[in-house]
Formats: C-alpha cells, structure tokens, sequence
C-alpha cells in the first residue's frame, strides 16, 4: 500500500514540485494545502501517514502544528521541511515532535526515504 | 508682567463682595448696642470684651482688603463681628429686638467655626469638616430659633409654647453639641497643622493655632451647661468670648507674616542670581518655600519642558496655580506652585524680577536638552525603523528569490535521476551549485535579519553563531529570557562584526564571547588572543555598531594590543 503524503506550504510552486517528486517517487499525495488551520483539518479529513511540512506558515508555525499533530499517537509523521536550515531554527526542530527535518533545496526521494526510515 | 491662574473671581465692588462700610456699620451698631446694655445694667466688662471681639472681627477683615483669594474668610470675618453684636440685642428690653438677640445668640461663634474650617480659600476642608459647620449653624442660630419659641421670658415676641422645661433641655441640648462641634473643629485644626508644610503652613499656621486657643475655654462652659444645665458665670462668658479673639488675631498676624516676607524676599535674590547647583526649580523651591513648585520652561514652539528638557504639563487644575514668567511678551517659563503662594504677591513678584536673567540661561539650556532629547529619539527610531525593513526585505528574500530558487533547485535533482549518466553528472553539478548559491543567500539574509534571534532570542542566536563560525568559539554566560528586541539586534550585531573581524584579520587560535545581564544593563565582550590592532575607524563596522548601541544608550569600546589580542565591550541599558 503506498504512502499516502499532505503537503503544507504557502508556496505554490514549491508544492508544485514537491507533488511531482513524491508521485514520481511511488508516494502518493492525499492533498495540498497552504496553512496550518487547514493542514490540521486536512489531516482529520484524510488521515494521512506522512506530513510534509513547511514551518513558515501564513497562519501559524509548523512547530505548532507538528506539536500538535505528535500528540496524537496514531497521527502522521511529520518531517518539517523549509528554505532555512535547521539550525537556524535552534532547538525548536528537535523539540516540535517532528521526525526530521528537510532543507527544501536537498529535498529528494532519498533525503525524505532516510528521515522515514 | 505676572499672570496668576486665581481660582476665586475678583471682588466686583459691591459691599458684599468688598466689604468696605463693614467697620463703620460695626462701630455705630457696637456703640447703639453698648449703650442699650449699660441702660440696662448689663456688666461694663462685658460690654467692652463684646465690642471689642466685633470691631477686632470687622477690623481684622478690612486688613486683608486686596488678597482675592481671602475674600471668603473676609466676609466670614465681617458677619462674625456684626453676629456677635446682633446677640447682643438681648441686652434691649424691646420684645422684637430682645427675641432677635436670643434667635442669633452665639450664631457668631458657628460662623467662626465655619472661617476656620474652611481655611484659607473658603472652601471647607473636608466632608468632615463640611459636617461640623453644618452642625454649628444647628446649635445656633437653629437652636436658637427653637428656643425663641419655647422659652418663658417675658420679653419675648415668638413664645408659642411657654415651657421651663423644654427651654432647660434644649438648651442643654444646644450646648452639648456646641461642645461636639467645636471639640470636632480643634481636633481638624491640629491634624491639619501636623499635617500642613511648607508655604501653606507658612501662610495657616498662625490662624490655626488661634484657633487651638481660642476654643477650649469655650467647650469647659458648655460641657458644664450640657451637664448640668447652668449658665456660665458672667466672667466666665467674657473670659471665654475674650479668648475668640485670637481668631482674628491669627488672622491679622498671617497678613504681618506674608508683608515681612517681601523683605526676606530682597535677601533670596542673592541666592537666585548666583548661577550653577542646584537646579533653578529647587532654589525656587526653596526660595518660595514650596516643596512640590514645579518650573516649566517654555520652547518657542508653545510646548513646555523640564530643567532636563523632557516635556512638562503645565496643569490648569484646581490646587495648583500657575505663574508664567515673561520678558516683554514672550513667556519664557511656567512657575506651577502651591495657590497659598497667591497669597504673597510680593515675594512671588520679587522672585519673578530676580529669575529673569538666570532663566533666560536655563531656558536655554533646557532648549538644548529638549533637542538633544529629540535627537535620541529620533535616532532611535531610525534604528527601529532600519530593523523593520531589514525584517522585511529577509522575508521578501524567503518568499521571493529563495523559494523560487529552491524548486529549481529540486527540479534539477528530479531531471537528474531521470536522466542518462552523462546529463546527470551535469545537472548534479547545476545543483550543487545552486545548492552553494542558495547557502550564501541564507548567510547573506541572516546578516540582514536573524530569524533564529527573532524566534528564540539572544542565546540561542549566539550559539548558531558560534558553531557556524570559522574559527572556535566559547559562549560564557547566559541571558535566560528574552530581551528587548532592538537591545538582542544590537547584541547579535556586534557579536557577528566583532566575530567576523576576529576571523579576517586577527589570526586568532579562538574567541570568546561573555554575556552578562547585572542591574538592567546587559553586558557583552567579545575577546580573541589574535594579534590586535582593532580600532573605531569613522567609517568601519565597529563604528556603524557603536552608533546603534549608542542609540539605545549604550556604550561600546575596543580595546586591542598585540599582547593581550583585541576585546569589544558593549553595556546596553535593558531595562530589568
């Protein structure tokens, strides 16, 4: 059965990608989304086993809705993605109760395989 | 010249509100009255200590002609002393006159009662003292009136209801609560006299402790009618309505006090001109004898400021008075004062002469501090206001540039694992070189605007900042809690320069950077053991830097040598 993956970024072009890669990669994408109120609605809606997350949100921060999202235990992973770094993020990466962490420019089929590993 | 803010309107003239044929009314009134008594072998000594209590009342209200503020205790004054001969119409045989006299008997003593407690402005002093007077006027004349009505005299023209009794109880009544209200009145008058300083002490103190004289010998005789319905002896009564007198006695020595300070006045002017400490506001203050005199210096834009140039208000409220200073027609400073000073014109005016040539130097002076204010201000806001839109343009750099740049940057990877061996190694190629790209453009947006600092705060910034840098770095120390925002910029600002100074040009084995946060100032040194010669140029980094920890009110010093390698040291003032 295939993984099914939520996209959360304001960025349509990234999602754009993000959607190409992932299908092409044998995910499949149970939605796309540009908020943090609609990525947690989305993901009661179409429980999905993998969230990949942007932290700057319009409506919020990704660490939130990681936080959020890890309190439940049978919710989705969640690897947090962005165009900074982690570390310029600190400690809030490791804190938030995402699985890993993405730069957006490395993001590939074998960056994301590895954190899901 | 001199402007007061008066609370009280000016007299009009009429001979109510200025009243001038008082004393001559009292004089022919007081020698009809007298002669009555003596024609009715009313005491000689009586006589005498009632006439001369009137005419003391009247006479010490014509002194105080001219004091605006006073108008109210002056008119209070002139009824007294006409009250006091309007009891004595009882000496008069005449039924009309004799009920009159017995209606107003001691109606004086209420309305000095209410002088006294409504000191100096008229206006009673508290709801307390409100209710004491209201309660005076109840004894007499209202209980008067009531024993007009009861009493079994022959001579009188209201007896409705002839009872010895009634008139016994009734006057003991009135008697108790003469006692209560004038028991009440002297317990006010020494709570106010603990209470009172500086010029409005100056300017009560002798009438209050009048009062505080005058009254007990007065409650020794009610208490004894209240308790056993006698009438004071008649030495007794002209003993005690002797004592009253230091009323207007009081009265009449605030006036001397306030005349004999305008020749004090001559001496403070010695004071006032010589220049230098302290401030101009305190010797005023000292001068004027009033501790909470404020001194407003006027800008030519109309605002007000203080000695140290931050704005001031000049309140036009009640219990306080405002003075302005001019030369010509232009105002040059607001004195705002204790309204008891209104009441020394002289020494205010005096003051006002003398001030002149001092103030226009400390107007000036408070001119330049008011700028100099300004100036700070300003450049603080052009620091705010910098960071704002450095803020801004790393978020359009986030938004626009970067993220455009990162999906090609995927894309590439995408079109290189789909494509044949020798396009791939190029496109792996493209992408590193992106990759590379978009790295400095993360560098070059954090030295723009820090988004950790913004997130997290100052200790978590310094630590990134450390592991990123090119050479070792030690932080000692933490702040624990989030700061001001422009105060972490300017520490992350300076930490960055001084850290990618040491990493250029100080070939240094290693840096450290000590923060410390002691009694609201937030320290930062930044120390390597490189080779020194660090200074302050006028158009280096350091010197960008000292301009915004100085914007902040801070400081900011380099020390280098070649022994001991080079160390920037900031203070920022934080507030907690």
């Amino acid at each position: 059965m295939p993984i099914r993956v939520l996209i959360v970024d304001d960025h349509p072009e990234f999602r754009a990608v993000a959607r190409e890669l992932l299908e092409e990669a044998g995910y499949v994408v149970s939605g796309e989304v540009a908020g943090a109120r609609e990525a947690i609605a989305s993901v009661s809606a179409e429980t999905p086993d993998v969230v990949l997350l942007d932290v700057v949100l319009p409506d919020g921060n990704g660490f939130d809705v990681a936080a959020q999202l890890s309190r439940d235990p049978s919710g989705p992973v969640v690897v947090l993605v962005s165009s900074r770094e982690a570390e310029d993020y600190g400690q809030r990466v490791s804190g938030c109760g995402a699985r890993g962490f993405v730069s957006k420019s490395r993001l590939s089929a074998t960056s994301l395989a590895s954190v899901l590993a | 010249m001199i402007s007061s803010a008066d609370p009280v309107p000016a007299p009009t003239g009429s001979l109510l509100r200025d009243p001038v044929l008082v004393l001559p009314l009292a004089v022919v009134l007081g020698l009809v009255v007298g002669w009555e008594g003596l024609r009715t072998g009313v005491s000689g000594a009586v006589i005498a200590v009632d006439l001369a209590l009137s005419w003391g009342l009247v006479g010490a209200s014509m002194l105080a002609s001219g004091r605006a503020r006073w108008r109210r205790p002056r008119l209070l004054l002139a009824l007294a002393g006409l009250l006091v001969l309007a009891g004595d119409l009882q000496w008069s045989s005449a039924p009309g006159l004799w009920t009159a006299g017995l209606i107003l008997e001691l109606a004086w003593l209420t309305v000095v009662v209410q002088l006294v407690l409504s000191f100096p402005d008229g206006r009673s002093w508290s709801a307390l003292a409100l209710v004491t007077i209201s309660l005076g006027y109840l004894a007499a004349p209202v209980g008067g009136l009531a024993s007009a009505l009861v009493t079994t005299d022959s001579r009188d023209a209201l007896s409705i209801l002839s009872s010895q009794s009634a008139e016994d109880t009734i006057g003991r009544i009135r008697a108790a609560l003469g006692f209560a209200v004038l028991l009440a009145t002297v317990g006010l008058v020494v709570w106010r006299l603990a209470s009172l300083r500086g010029a409005s002490r100056r300017a009560q103190a002798q009438l209050l402790i009048g009062a505080t004289l005058a009254f007990p010998l007065t409650m020794v005789w009610l208490a004894r009618q209240a308790l056993t319905g006698e009438s004071p002896s008649t030495a007794l009564s002209a003993v005690s309505t002797a004592l009253i007198g230091l009323i207007p006695l009081g009265f009449v020595a605030a006036i001397g006090w306030s005349r004999l300070r305008r020749t004090q006045a001559s001496d403070l002017v010695v004071e006032l001109r010589t220049a230098g400490e302290p401030m101009l506001r305190d010797r005023l203050a000292r001068v004027l004898g009033d501790p909470t005199l404020a001194l407003a210096y006027r800008l030519d834009d109309g605002r007000y400021v203080d000695d140290s140039g931050q704005p001031a208000s000049v309140p036009d409220r009640p219990g306080r008075a405002v003075t302005l200073l001019s030369a010509g027609d232009e105002v040059l400073a607001a004195l705002v004062h204790d309204p008891v000073l209104l009441d020394e014109p002289a020494l205010v005016e005096s003051v006002r002469a003398t001030a002149g040539l001092v103030l226009e130097n400390e107007r000036l002076a408070a001119r330049v501090r008011a700028q100099l204010a300004e100036v700070r201000a300003s450049r603080a806001r052009l620091v705010t206001a910098g960071d704002e839109e450095r803020r801004r343009i790393e978020r359009d750099l986030h938004d626009g540039a970067q993220q455009r740049l990162v999906a090609v940057c995927v894309t590439l990877g995408m079109a290189a694992g789909r494509a044949d061996p020798t396009l791939a190694e190029t496109l792996r190629r493209a992408q590193d070189d992106l990759e590379q790209a978009l790295a400095e453009l993360r560098a070059l947006a954090r030295g723009i605007h820090p988004t950790l600092l913004h997130e997290e705060g100052l200790d978590a910034a310094l630590e990134t900042m450390a592991r990123r840098a090119p050479l070792p770095v030690i932080i000692e120390g933490a702040i624990g809690s989030r700061l001001p925002a422009a105060i972490e910029l300017a520490a992350y600002f300076l930490t960055m320069e001084a850290l990618t100074n040491t990493a250029k040009h100080a070939g240094a084995s290693k840096a450290t950077v000590h923060l410390q946060q002691v009694n609201g100032t937030l320290t930062v040194t930044v120390s390597d053991d490189g080779i020194g010669g660090a200074e302050l140029t006028p158009t280096g980094g350091l010197a960008g830097l000292r301009d915004r920890v100085e914007a902040l009110d801070g400081t900011l010093n380099v020390h280098s040598d070649p022994a001991t390698g080079t160390t920037v040291l900031a203070e920022l003032p934080c507030g907690s």
